[in-house]
């Protein structure tokens, strides 16, 4: 049992995320504010769906407000609970809006002492007939959002366009890491084989690839779905994509080149070089990542999930632990075909 | 060669197959109810298809090593 | 010094060898030509952006055709010769030399036929010819590499079409990249660090080659 700790601790850690990921709540969040677009002068009423939501529980409690800016908000006249989902906020907007633009998009923020805080980027657009911004500035208040409430219990941040699929963070992404570090190990082990020529270090670098392949096909594939559903599209040109792809015909490559030797030394041999060759080309897609902010994957630019703000501290409790998780049990899938060549070594030796 | 190819064809079309039939029910809507809570369930699905696939593919190289270790004796 | 002497007497024999075969030089070049005779009579317009795909495109494949025989094609009595007299690096460097010097005739070729057949949509000839130069390096040091290892492998041809193409896709997005700048397509003010991204990658790949290098070469 000594020997065998790692595996059990991989189960384990890859085990609690699964559950941490999909029992933990999302946070409370809104939906959709109907009507979405506005105009100025007049008394809205606006229908806000929540999601995750107890308005009943925060009858007289809960306040809301439209911002635009840490100076310019504007609080709800008259807050109605129609039910858990559902609640009516009235706000009298004035006459000129507090720039030169004809349409101004507003915050939709919603505070409740039962489910915390809760906000809509971009959910309200405001038009004004004529432009006049110092009327505007005068005209607009600058109401005060304090005293927001905090829900204390474990949750998860709520993203409109994600919604649940947040979830995914632990899934998805701790495969793309864990295949990265199995082609780093496998790489370092093909060194290892070009210092001493010993056998097993080229065959322990071939089944940490051959696994790493596995995770790449698979994170591509779970990363097309998850982009389908929020995106619209399965593949769309982005840069983590294309660098998953790149990665995977080299190693399909080092796979062919492999199998077009006869003689074990030599394969071994020419297919450590050309692994450390061909991750060392990978090297200008490394640098390239940061520079494309405009990129749609998650993590990159002003984009949804999860940017350094987004993984908040919840996050980061399942998400680490999953990508250790997911190496540990990947290294156990390449220590069996390891194992499971040597014997087949050993028989041809016989 | 020639296996490598047909193999990784192979594994492709394995993948493929619950890709086509998730895109039958193609049904937005049926993706998107519950706070897109399906989309979840399809990726924990696909990684639970890769590990199938990986558990088959050690099963037929086993199958192989024994037959030869039969064959030896 | 002795190293230097050899890369220079390695380097006159590889281009003595091109001359007196005339035929590997004027089929890549007929290539070229006859390519982009092609994409004029099915384009006749060229847009930029399609002109700066189409000629890494073509320059992809010309390059490929011309490295494959600096491993590859070469005999198996002159590879035993090269054994017992050189010293590896100096033929890794050598044929990487002569192919970079190859690959540059043939992008300025390339170049020279594309504009006169779809226009010349260059605006700064300065950055389009450091692309041209770090391209026919990295292109060169690339192929000539993977030729090496490919030549070792019994159906080496195809061989060195599979294992080349994923290795070039990175550089050769970065060389997109800056020739797209250099027409006038893409404004960036991050250039600068894309060409030294593009030198420090042909530096980091000339040095793997030369540790590496002689790992492949002993048999």
């Amino acid at each position: 049992m000594k020997k065998h700790w790692w595996k059990a601790l991989g189960v384990v850690i890859v085990l609690y995320s699964f559950f941490m990921g999909l029992l933990t709540p999302l946070k409370t969040g809104i939906l959709e504010a109907n009507p979405a677009s506005v105009r100025t002068g007049q008394e809205v009423m606006l229908e806000v769906k929540g999601y995750n939501s107890f308005y009943t529980q925060a009858q007289n409690e809960l306040r809301a407000w439209l911002k635009m800016d840490s100076e310019r908000a504007l609080a709800a006249r008259r807050v109605e609970v129609v039910d858990d989902r559902l609640v009516k906020l009235t706000f009298d907007i004035p006459a000129f809006l507090p720039v030169d633009k004809k349409v101004q998009d507003f915050t939709l923020i919603l505070d409740s002492p039962a489910d915390g805080a809760s906000v809509l980027p971009s959910g309200v657009f405001v038009t004004q007939d004529s432009i006049n911004a110092a009327l505007g500035e005068t005209a607009w208040p600058n109401a005060d959002i304090a005293n927001l409430h905090e829900k204390a219990a474990i949750t998860f941040p709520f993203r409109n366009i994600l919604g649940e699929t947040i979830r995914n963070t632990y899934y998805h992404v701790p495969l793309w890491f864990a295949m990265f570090i199995l082609f780093i190990s496998a790489v370092v082990y093909s060194v290892k084989h070009l210092r001493n020529f010993d056998q097993r270090y080229d065959e322990q670098a071939a089944a940490l690839t051959s696994v790493g392949i596995l995770y790449g096909i698979l994170g591509l594939v779970t990363g097309a779905i998850w982009a389908k559903h929020t995106w619209g599209a399965y593949w769309s040109f982005d840069v983590k994509q294309n660098m998953t792809a790149v990665g995977l015909l080299i190693y399909g490559a080092y796979f062919v080149l492999r199998a077009s030797f006869e003689d074990p030394e030599k394969k071994a041999r020419i297919s450590a070089v050309y692994n450390i060759f061909a991750f060392a080309t990978l090297i200008p897609l490394l640098y390239v990542i940061p520079k494309l902010t405009d990129s749609l994957h998650p993590g990159a630019g002003g984009n949804i999930a999860f940017g350094s703000q987004d993984l908040d501290n919840t996050m980061r409790m399942v998400f680490y632990p999953a990508i250790i998780g997911w190496t540990l049990m990947g290294v156990w899938m390449a220590q069996l075909i390891f194992r499971m060549n040597r014997l087949k070594h050993r028989l041809l030796e016989e | 060669m020639l296996k490598a190819v047909r193999k990784a064809f192979t594994t492709l079309s394995l993948f493929l197959f619950p890709f086509t039939f998730l895109m039958a029910q193609e049904d937005a809507d049926f993706m998107r109810s519950m706070g897109k809570m399906y989309v979840v369930v399809a990726v924990i699905a696909a990684i639970f298809i890769g590990l199938v696939i990986f558990l088959v593919y050690l099963d037929r190289k086993l199958t192989r090593l024994e037959n030869q270790i039969i064959h030896h004796e | 010094m002795n190293l230097f002497k050899e890369i220079i007497f390695l380097l006159r024999k590889e281009f003595k060898l091109e001359w007196r075969q005339k035929y590997a030089l004027s089929g890549i070049l007929l290539y070229v030509l006859s390519t982009v005779f092609i994409i004029y009579i099915s384009f006749q317009r060229v847009s930029p952006q399609l002109w700066n795909v189409l000629f890494w495109i073509i320059m992809l494949f010309a390059s490929i055709n011309a490295v494959v025989k600096s491993f590859v094609q070469e005999s198996g009595h002159r590879q035993l010769y090269y054994y017992q007299l050189a010293n590896p690096i100096a033929i890794l460097l050598s044929k990487m030399l002569y192919n970079a010097s190859l690959l540059l005739l043939l992008s300025v070729l390339t170049f020279s036929a594309l504009s006169f057949i779809a226009g010349n949509p260059v605006e700064e000839a300065g950055q389009f010819s450091l692309a041209l130069l770090l391209g026919s390096l990295g292109f060169s040091i690339t192929f000539t590499f993977v030729s090496a290892i490919a030549a070792k492998a019994d159906n080496s041809s195809t061989l060195m079409a599979i294992l080349s193409f994923p290795v070039v896709i990175p550089i050769l997005l970065l060389l997109v990249n800056l020739s797209a700048h250099s027409i006038g397509l893409l404004q960036s003010t991050m250039i600068g660090r894309d060409i030294m991204l593009l030198a420090s990658v042909d530096l980091i790949l000339v040095a793997l080659g030369l540790v590496l290098f002689p790992y492949l070469w002993r048999d």
